[in-house]
């Protein structure tokens, strides 16, 4: 009968056809025959190892990763309030508010009265530095989104249906703008090296200074 | 909703669409890494890893292949690069145990277990290559072209894998019987 069978060779004669010699001793050999058949059941439980599911809140770290690297848009938050036709600058503010919490922006933009002091901001700032949980955290968002859509809308209807420069007196604009700008400040503030944030406060200077030209424009003209 | 339709959307940064293929493939995406990483917390991070690849990479997807196959092809890429460069860093192979703590046969959950912890406990060559081919189903050119080995050394490594896999788990059955079924509670 000759040696047994080696357990690579067996690992082998798991899918592989055996040599006329190994052949020969499996056929005389049971000890090797069970071997060969604990082998073939491992590897076949091997192949039915099921999927395994992530940890909880797997999908929480992942999205914010694919928000913070700008993978994801939201883009049923405008659809949903009728706000798809809001300009791009105005959306690119609104995720600088969002960022701070954007508690403040409603009451601004809401009674276009003066404009919120640094503490207008630190409402927000303060929902997340209470969110002592992932899901409390999220909560705030939701809470802070929100709120902005309110303030966005507001702010859509005193712009006019063309989402430009119409009903709105340039003087609350400009307010309104000031706002943005402090915001999105204040949120490169938080996180300077941030790309995201810092083309978000490029995006609402670029804004400001555009209507800035055209108040400009105007008064040339008036005189 | 066809699934490419779901995948444009997603390439387009759609949220609900990523979250909608995230809830498809997440377990099977989280099996892989999981199993080539040997170890919870890491798994996680090449899962996620794998997952900004691959929403990254959407919109060069073409629908040649399926689209679990070419996902699951950049898991298993995100995870042996993160282990690659965790070695680089290391410079130095995490000690491996000689004997697998699992229990004997009672259940398929048990054997599952069972083969899961033994799993980790292979070393890290022969464990890359055992779950490409006999979890997975990889052929020996793809492990290659994954690994960088050839199709011969990814056979070689299959056997010695086997081999280490059915020693750790016949002397651990031969435990059981000597000890009995309770020395195995702590399972």
């Amino acid at each position: 009968m000759g040696q047994h069978l080696n357990a690579d060779t067996l690992a082998r004669l798991v899918d592989h056809p055996a040599e006329p010699g190994e052949a020969r001793h499996l056929a005389q050999c049971e000890r090797c025959r069970t071997e060969l058949t604990a082998m073939r059941d491992q590897t076949d439980a091997l192949g039915a190892l099921p999927e395994l599911l992530p940890p909880v809140g797997d999908w929480d770290v992942l999205e914010a990763r694919l928000r913070s690297e700008g993978l994801v848009r939201d883009r049923g938050l405008f659809d949903r309030f009728g706000l798809a036709r809001t300009p791009g600058w105005m959306r690119a503010a609104a995720a600088a508010v969002l960022f701070l919490g954007g508690t403040g922006v409603g009451a601004v933009l809401g009674t276009q009265g003066a404009l919120p002091t640094a503490g207008g901001l630190s409402g927000g700032d303060a929902q997340f530095a209470q969110a002592a949980t992932l899901e409390s955290a999220a909560e705030a968002v939701r809470r802070a989104e929100r709120d902005y859509v309110t303030a966005l809308t507001r702010y859509q209807a005193l712009l006019g249906t063309d989402g430009e420069a119409g009903a709105m007196a340039d003087p609350s604009r400009m307010a309104a703008l000031e706002y943005l700008v402090a915001a999105s400040q204040a949120a490169v503030r938080q996180a300077p090296a941030d790309p995201f944030l810092n083309g978000l406060l490029a995006s609402t200077l670029a804004e400001r200074e555009a209507t800035v030209q055209r108040l400009a424009s105007r008064r040339d003209t008036w005189f | 909703m066809t699934e490419r339709q779901l995948i444009q959307q997603a390439a387009d940064g759609d949220a609900r669409a990523i979250r909608t293929l995230y809830d498809r493939y997440a377990p099977r995406v989280y099996a892989v890494v999981r199993r080539i990483a040997a170890d919870d917390e890491l798994a996680q991070d090449y899962a996620q890893e794998a997952w900004i690849r691959a929403i990254r990479a959407l919109p060069t997807f073409r629908g040649d292949a399926r689209f679990s196959t070419w996902l699951h092809r950049i898991a298993v890429n995100a995870a042996l690069q993160a282990i690659r460069k965790a070695e680089t860093r290391r410079k130095r192979e995490a000690p491996m145990p000689d004997r697998v703590p699992v229990g004997p046969k009672r259940s398929d959950a048990l054997l599952q277990k069972r083969l899961e912890r033994a799993l980790d406990a292979l070393p890290e060559g022969m464990r890359r290559v055992l779950i490409l081919h006999d979890v997975e189903g990889y052929t020996h050119d793809e492990i290659g072209d994954v690994l960088g080995v050839t199709a011969g050394t990814s056979k070689s490594q299959l056997f010695k894998a086997r081999a280490k896999m059915r020693d750790m788990l016949s002397s651990l059955d031969g435990a059981a019987q000597e000890h009995g079924a309770e020395a195995w509670g702590s399972i």
